[in-house]
């Protein structure tokens, strides 16, 4: 009797207390109460819940990067050697491989390189001209260099693999006058070109083209862990820097930019607050298109004619956002008068206070 | 003597010693060899990824064999994005050193995002989430929701397991049989669930998951056979070895709830679990049977006063140590997960849940013997048979709910 009792006395304590903890679990769930616990600490409003990223905030969305910038020492150097009238351009070309290169800025990787730097340096001539390129292999796979344009056979850089320790030299009349790219046509090939050995060739017409301010710009990208798809794009080797440091432009300045892309995707050069007349290939004396964007298969080129009329800063990047967002990018700082009517050109500047000194005050 | 006994220790300690000298010249020296790595070595495990209102956070532990240094940061949506970021307390991260990357990035609830961590030798490290949602904050009402879900699928279904002990305290000798049966069935799922799941958990190399694994086993399966006979040989008078059984079963069951728990707040919090209420429903549904487990070793037991009896207030014990360790677990995991802590839970419970299967089997091995109709049979009688069968069947029919 006794021992039935219990047990059932012990059961009834039992549905107690289940009885208890069940009221409490249906007043903490209700429906408003388990949100709130599910979501406090969370902010309000949907997709409202962030600031828009403005000047001053810290959070500037282009305040790239925010650990380290590229000193401006280590930016390359935009401005392609003036064109100069002689009978023969000389080069010697020096690969080397393993060469290190901060593809952005803290990262370094291991490049091949024509003369120490991705890309390598512009070569140029007049039509016409003779250019003469000695290249020397301190590299320690074959190499040789390929030019686009029109030369003979053997001067091609398909055929005659230099070995390493060895150099061989390349020489052909400078035809026609346009924009080229040349890089390493040794197998596997793009390991090669991926690796950094390209660059940009100039050739001007007889006549040359009006004497401006220039800028030659080679848009690449890089696959640093070779799955296929690139970590990081640049204008001229090295993501951002020209975000870093901006390039110095004057209102109403005539400016040239050459540009070649040298990556295997489709790139489409795009300046802000401006048109360009667009000279595609380089082989027209004159534009007949005004436009401000321009899309550049791989190794397609193009001469990109403008001026500012307003100062300010203003971005040239490539239009596909993944390769603006990856490196692509960079700032024109246009100082000077407005040319023109300036009023709705001296609205403040987002940027002022992350490039640097106050240069661009007005 | 002495002197002998000095030896034997210098005997010792030389080889150590000896080690000791060779590891200063070896890393002065090399000791001659020169193997260098071809590209730099290096690997970075991600520990957490936090969603708070305006920033992303990325915990990660360098798990590499040398120091490694976070030089960019880029977020992936459709396509990645280099983004500005800070690391605390430094983008230099020693060998198995922890840091926090801050990523003020503008995320947005719902959406999918991948972190990649570039070093500063251009080697990428990248995890993901399906769906962003806010981390939930360490405050009272967020710790309450996560005890709350450790109540849910822990402590409740156990208590109305235990409910059923009335009606199991009617079965005859073949249904007891069946009953201790269907609870070493239950208990053989769980232990190899959880062995599953302790093994399937990545865990960084250096932690070693499967040594971790073997470790929590065996810690708990052999010291819980020590300490079981370390309590009976004490406690030689005690004729609740049913009572001690019934602990043991509901010990193995809460070390399992405990991981369980882990494993289950870690992935809530990390909002891996899209069809949160469904799995809790399974999980009630599973840890159901956990209470028959918990009294089955006592069902045949007097329960009230007196002296052979067992004390209606032990079912209020044995049930939360079986199913209170969850609330734990849970909040634990959502809060401060560890994959570690998980693997080597899960592993200590699968131990413990095996040594009661040992002391189970054992204790009907005895009952089969001192029963002069059953010896011949011994415990492979068909009632027994079928419980083991029963207890792997629900198991694996109420797992159907828990698996995502």
């Amino acid at each position: 009797m006794r021992g039935f009792a219990v047990p059932q006395k012990g059961a009834a304590v039992l549905f107690f207390l289940l009885g208890g903890a069940a009221a409490i679990l249906v007043w903490w769930a209700q429906p408003d109460r388990g949100v709130r616990a599910n979501q406090a600490g969370a902010p309000r409003g949907g997709h409202g819940h962030h600031v828009p990223p403005t000047k001053g905030s810290e959070r500037y969305q282009y305040a790239y990067p925010a650990v380290k910038r590229l000193p401006a020492d280590q930016v390359f150097n935009p401005v392609p050697p003036p064109p100069e009238a002689k009978p023969v351009h000389e080069y010697t070309l020096v690969v080397e491989e393993n060469v290190e290169h901060e593809v952005a800025p803290g990262i370094k990787i291991p490049a091949w390189t024509f003369n120490g730097s991705v890309p390598g340096p512009v070569l140029r001539a007049r039509e016409g001209e003779t250019i003469r390129v000695k290249l020397v292999n301190h590299g320690t796979q074959p190499h040789t260099i390929h030019f686009h344009g029109i030369h003979p056979a053997p001067m091609d850089g398909v055929f005659e693999l230099v070995p390493p320790g060895q150099s061989y030299t390349y020489e052909f009349v400078a035809q026609p006058y346009g924009v080229f790219p040349y890089h390493c046509h040794s197998n596997p090939s793009s390991q090669h070109i991926q690796n950094g050995l390209y660059g940009m060739m100039i050739i001007d017409p007889k006549e040359g083209r009006p004497p401006v301010k220039e800028m030659a710009m080679v848009m690449s990208a890089f696959d640093l862990d070779r799955d296929g798809e690139a970590d990081f794009y640049s204008w001229n080797g090295k993501a951002f820097q020209y975000a870093d440091n901006p390039i110095e432009l004057k209102a109403g300045e005539p400016v040239r930019m050459y540009v070649l892309n040298i990556f295997e995707e489709m790139m489409a050069p795009h300046i802000h607050g401006n048109m360009f007349q667009l000279i595609r290939s380089g082989t027209a004396l004159k534009s007949n298109e005004l436009t401000d964007v321009v899309a550049l298969g791989i190794a397609e080129r193009a001469i990109l004619e403008f001026h500012y009329d307003y100062p300010g800063t203003y971005m040239f990047q490539c239009h596909f956002s993944e390769h603006m967002e990856l490196g692509l990018m960079g700032w024109f700082r246009v100082t000077g008068d407005a040319k023109g009517k300036p009023a709705k050109a001296s609205a403040p500047d987002a940027l002022a206070g992350h490039l640097g000194a106050g240069e661009g005050k007005r | 003597m002495s002197r002998s006994r000095s030896l034997v220790w210098l005997s010792a300690l030389l080889p150590v010693v000896l080690l000791g000298a060779l590891l200063v010249v070896f890393y002065r020296t090399s000791g001659g060899l020169r193997f260098e790595a071809p590209a730099p070595v290096e690997n970075i495990a991600f520990e957490r990824l936090v969603f708070n209102g305006d920033e992303m956070v990325a915990h990660v532990r360098n798990v590499g064999p040398s120091e490694t240094t976070i030089a960019q940061v880029q977020v992936g949506w459709t396509n990645r994005a280099s983004w500005e970021f800070s690391v605390e307390p430094s983008a230099t991260i020693p060998r198995l050193g922890t840091a926090r990357v801050h990523i003020p990035y503008p995320w947005v609830a719902g959406e999918p995002y991948e972190v990649v961590l570039f070093t500063a030798a251009g080697l990428p490290f990248s995890t993901s989430v399906d769906v962003a949602a806010p981390t939930p904050q360490f405050n009272a009402d967020n710790f309450g929701a996560f005890a709350m879900l450790g109540i849910y699928v822990g402590v409740i279904p156990v208590f109305l397991g235990i409910l059923w002990l009335p009606f199991l305290r009617q079965l005859g000798k073949a249904g007891y049989g069946f009953l201790l049966s269907l609870t070493v069935g239950l208990l053989v799922f769980l232990g190899v669930d959880a062995l599953h799941e302790a093994l399937e958990t990545e865990l960084p190399g250096p932690f070693q998951g499967v040594a971790l694994t073997v470790i929590g086993v065996s810690l708990s399966l052999l010291g819980l056979t020590v300490l079981a006979r370390w309590i009976a040989e004490r406690r030689a008078g005690m004729a609740n070895r049913a009572l001690l059984l019934a602990y043991l079963v509901a010990f193995g069951i809460g070390v399992h709830n405990l991981g369980e728990g882990l494993a289950i707040g870690g992935a809530y919090a990390l909002g891996q679990i899209a069809t949160g209420a469904m799995l809790i429903i399974g999980f009630m549904i599973h840890n159901l049977t956990e209470g028959i487990a918990v009294v089955a070793p006592i069902v045949r037991s007097q329960i009230g006063a007196g002296e052979d009896a067992v004390e209606w207030s032990h079912l209020l014990w044995l049930g939360a140590l079986a199913g209170a360790p969850t609330i734990l677990g849970s909040s634990l995991g959502a809060f401060a997960p560890s994959p570690a802590l998980a693997v080597l839970f899960l592993a200590i419970g699968a131990g413990a849940v095996f040594q009661v299967v040992i002391e189970i089997v054992m204790q009907m091995r005895r009952a089969a013997a001192e029963d002069p109709g059953a010896a011949a049979v011994g415990v492979l009688n068909p009632a027994n048979v079928a419980g083991f069968l029963a207890g792997l069947a629900v198991m694996y029919v109420t797992g159907l709910f828990v698996s995502v």
